[in-house]
C-alpha cells in the first residue's frame, strides 16, 4: 500500500505561507561536525588516555569495585522504607498554635467555617498540589492554649487535635481532595480564569478510604451517629463537656459541604466568570446528572 | 480528446498534444475598445483526461486545470492528470534547502584574501637581541601579533566552493518543488504561451486578474519562445521565460507562480520518470550511467 504521509503533508502546507527561498531550512544537525575521538593537543599520540595500563586498554574494573573489598553497595543493606515515597500523599503540618495566631491576628474569620481555601487565602500557608501535597495536617502543637470555637475542615488530624477543637465547642472534619480540586482551591482566581467547570470531587482512594470513613478521625464520609458517639467517648477520655452543635445561633457556623463540593456556595459543574461577574450553570440533563452528588 | 477526433484526422500524426492545442488556438484580435476577443476554439472542454506514462498503481493521479493565456480572464479548457510521483511527493523542505544551497554554492568563488607574514612588506630584521634586553623575544615585526603584521590562518582566495549534489537529491528536489507549487495552488498549466499582443501591460493585467502573485516563471518545452510573450516579458523583471532544460529548484521557488505549458509537462514528466526509474540513480559509484 502506498503511504498516506505525502498526501497528509501536502494537505498541511496547502494553506500555509508560500514555500519560497526565505522559508527554507535544513533538517536539524544536517550540517553538524562529526564527533572526533579525543585527541591530544598537538597530535593523536595518547588521546588523553594517559600512559599504558587499564585506562589506555579500556580494562578498568567495574563501577563500585573496591579492589577486592566487599563494595559499599553490597556491604550496606537496602533501606526499603522510602519505596514509593514519590507517590505517597503528603500533608504539610499546620499547628493549632499557628491557627490560634491567625485567628488572633484576624487572618481568618471564625464566624464562618474554615476550610483549606480560607487557610490558603491567608498566604501564610502554601500548598503545592503538584508536589503530591494533599492538604494540611493540623498538628496538636499549642493544643493546651487553643481557645477558639471554630468549625474547621482539614485533611488530616490527630486525636489530640480533635480533642482540643471539640473542648472549645468547635467542630472538626477531615476531608479528602484530589489534586485537580486542590489546584482549584489553592489558586482560585487562576482556576476561574481557565473557564472550566468546577470539578466534582471524587471519593478518596483505597488506601485513604478507611481514614475518611472512620468516625474517630472525624472523616467526612463517616456515619454521623457513630461520630456523635465518638465525640462523647473522646470527651470522656480527655475530661471535658462534649460539644453541642444544636444551638440556634450557631446554625450558620456549623454547616457542612457536600462530599462532592469543593467551594462553599458553588456547586460542581458551575463555571465562574470573573470578567463578566457571572456564574454559568449547566442545564443539559446529562451534565446535571453527572455533577450531582 | 473525443472532441478532437475530427481534427486529428486532418493533422499529421507526428504532432504532439501541446502542438495540437497550439495549432487550434489562433491569435486573438484586439477590439476597438481595447479588450481582446477570445480565440475561436472548439466547444469546451477540449481535454477531460490525459494519459500518464508509467502510472503509479497505488496513488491516484493529481489533477489540474488546463488554462489559456490568450485572454485576460482564465478559461478552463479542460482538466489534465499529473503523475503523483512528480506532482505529489512529500514536501521535504530540507531537501529544497539542500538544492538551493548547492545551487548558490557551486558557482560561488571566494575572493577573500589577506597577506600572511611572509607577504607583508618588511620584517626581515630582528628587532632587538634575543637576550639581556628584558624585553620579549622578537624576530620580526610582521608576526601576527604585531600591529601591521601578517594574518595568521588567512583567507587564501580565490577558491571555488564547487561541489556536486547527488543526482538522487537533484531529481528529488525538482519533484518536491513541483509538488509544493501544485499543493499551494501556484502551479498553472496552459495550452501554450501565445498571447495576442506584445505589450507588457497585457501580461501584467493577466497576472493581476488571475491573482498569480508578483512574479511568474513561464516554462515551455523549447527554447524558442513565442514572440509576443518574449517581448512582453522582457520589459518586466519578475516575469521570466525558461525552457524545460533550464528548470531548477531555485527558480521555481524564487517565482511566486509557475506556469507550465502542456508540452513542458509532458517533457518534465518523461525526463524525471526516466531518471527516477533509472537503475543508476542511487548507485553512482558502482555503475557508469549511459549518456
Amino acid at each position: 500500500m502506498a503511504s498516506k504521509v505525502p498526501e497528509k503533508a501536502l494537505n498541511l502546507i496547502r494553506n500555509y505561507p508560500r514555500v519560497a527561498l526565505n522559508g527554507l531550512k535544513p533538517i536539524e544537525n544536517d550540517y553538524r561536525y562529526k564527533s572526533k575521538p579525543r585527541r591530544s593537543r598537538m597530535k593523536a599520540t595518547q588521546s588523553g588516555r594517559g600512559n599504558k595500563g587499564q585506562g589506555q586498554r579500556m580494562t578498568l574494573p567495574r563501577i563500585g569495585f573496591e579492589g577486592g573489598n566487599t563494595p559499599f553497595y553490597l556491604r550496606i543493606p537496602k533501606e526499603p522504607y522510602y519505596r514509593g515515597h514519590h507517590l505517597r500523599r503528603e500533608y504539610p503540618p499546620f499547628s493549632l498554635l499557628q491557627l490560634q495566631r491567625m485567628i488572633d491576628l484576624n487572618r481568618v474569620n471564625i464566624d464562618e467555617p474554615i476550610d483549606l481555601n480560607s487557610i490558603v487565602n491567608t498566604n501564610i500557608i502554601k500548598i503545592n498540589p503538584g508536589d503530591q501535597e494533599f492538604g494540611i495536617n493540623l498538628t496538636d502543637e499549642g493544643a493546651d492554649i487553643f481557645q477558639s470555637k471554630v468549625c474547621i475542615e482539614v485533611q488530616w488530624a490527630s486525636e489530640a487535635t480533635i480533642a482540643a477543637i471539640e473542648r472549645n465547642g468547635g467542630m472538626i472534619t477531615t476531608r479528602y481532595y484530589n489534586t485537580e480540586c486542590l489546584e482549584a482551591i489553592c489558586d482560585t482566581l487562576g482556576f476561574f480564569a481557565r473557564g472550566i467547570p468546577i470539578p466534582r470531587c471524587p471519593l478518596p482512594p483505597r488506601d485513604a478510604f478507611e481514614y475518611y470513613t472512620n468516625p474517630d478521625s472525624r472523616g467526612y464520609l463517616a456515619d454521623p451517629e457513630l461520630v456523635k458517639k465518638s465525640r462523647f467517648k473522646l470527651a470522656q477520655k480527655y475530661g471535658y463537656e462534649p460539644p453541642n452543635y444544636d444551638t440556634e445561633n450557631d446554625s450558620e457556623l456549623f454547616k457542612m459541604k457536600d462530599p462532592r463540593q469543593i467551594f462553599f456556595g458553588l456547586n460542581p459543574g458551575w463555571i465562574v466568570s470573573m470578567k463578566d461577574k457571572a456564574i454559568i450553570k449547566p442545564k443539559d440533563p446529562d451534565y446535571v446528572e453527572y455533577y450531582e452528588s | 480528446m473525443m472532441v478532437l477526433t475530427n481534427t486529428l484526422c486532418v493533422l499529421p500524426k507526428q504532432l504532439r498534444l501541446g502542438n495540437i492545442l497550439r495549432f487550434i488556438s489562433t491569435c486573438s484580435k484586439k477590439l476597438n475598445d481595447g479588450s481582446y476577443m477570445a480565440t475561436e476554439r472548439p466547444p469546451l472542454p477540449i481535454m477531460t483526461s490525459r494519459k500518464i506514462e508509467f502510472p503509479n498503481p497505488y496513488i491516484a493521479p493529481k489533477q489540474a486545470w488546463l488554462e489559456n493565456l490568450d485572454t485576460v480572464n482564465s478559461e478552463k479548457l479542460g482538466i489534465v492528470d499529473l503523475h503523483p510521483d512528480i506532482f505529489g511527493v512529500a514536501p521535504r523542505i530540507d531537501m529544497l534547502h539542500r538544492n538551493v544551497k548547492w545551487q548558490q554554492l557551486y558557482k560561488y568563488i571566494n575572493y577573500d584574501w589577506e597577506p600572511t607574514r611572509a607577504e607583508v612588506r618588511g620584517g626581515g630584521r630582528k628587532m632587538w637581541p634575543q637576550k639581556k634586553t628584558g624585553r620579549h623575544r622578537a624576530g620580526s615585526n610582521r608576526a601576527p601579533q604585531w600591529r601591521g603584521g601578517g594574518k595568521a590562518m588567512a583567507e587564501r582566495g580565490p577558491y571555488s566552493k564547487y561541489y556536486m549534489l547527488s543526482e538522487a537529491d537533484r531529481i528529488n528536489g525538482l519533484c518536491i518543488a513541483l509538488s509544493v507549487k501544485y499543493a499551494q495552488n501556484d502551479l498553472h498549466i496552459v495550452d501554450s504561451l501565445e498571447i495576442p499582443t506584445d505589450e507588457s501591460e497585457y501580461l501584467e493585467e493577466l497576472i493581476d486578474t488571475r491573482y498569480w502573485g508578483f512574479s511568474a516563471l513561464f516554462v515551455d518545452d523549447t527554447d524558442i519562445m513565442p514572440e509576443n510573450i518574449a517581448l512582453a516579458a522582457s520589459d518586466i523583471g519578475q516575469f521570466n521565460l525558461m525552457p524545460v532544460y533550464g528548470l531548477n529548484v531555485y527558480s521555481i521557488l524564487k517565482h511566486n507562480t509557475l506556469v507550465l505549458t502542456l508540452a513542458a509537462v509532458d517533457k518534465i514528466e518523461k525526463k524525471l520518470l526516466e531518471r527516477l526509474h533509472s537503475p543508476f540513480l542511487h548507485s553512482s559509484k558502482k555503475g557508469k550511467r549511459p549518456s
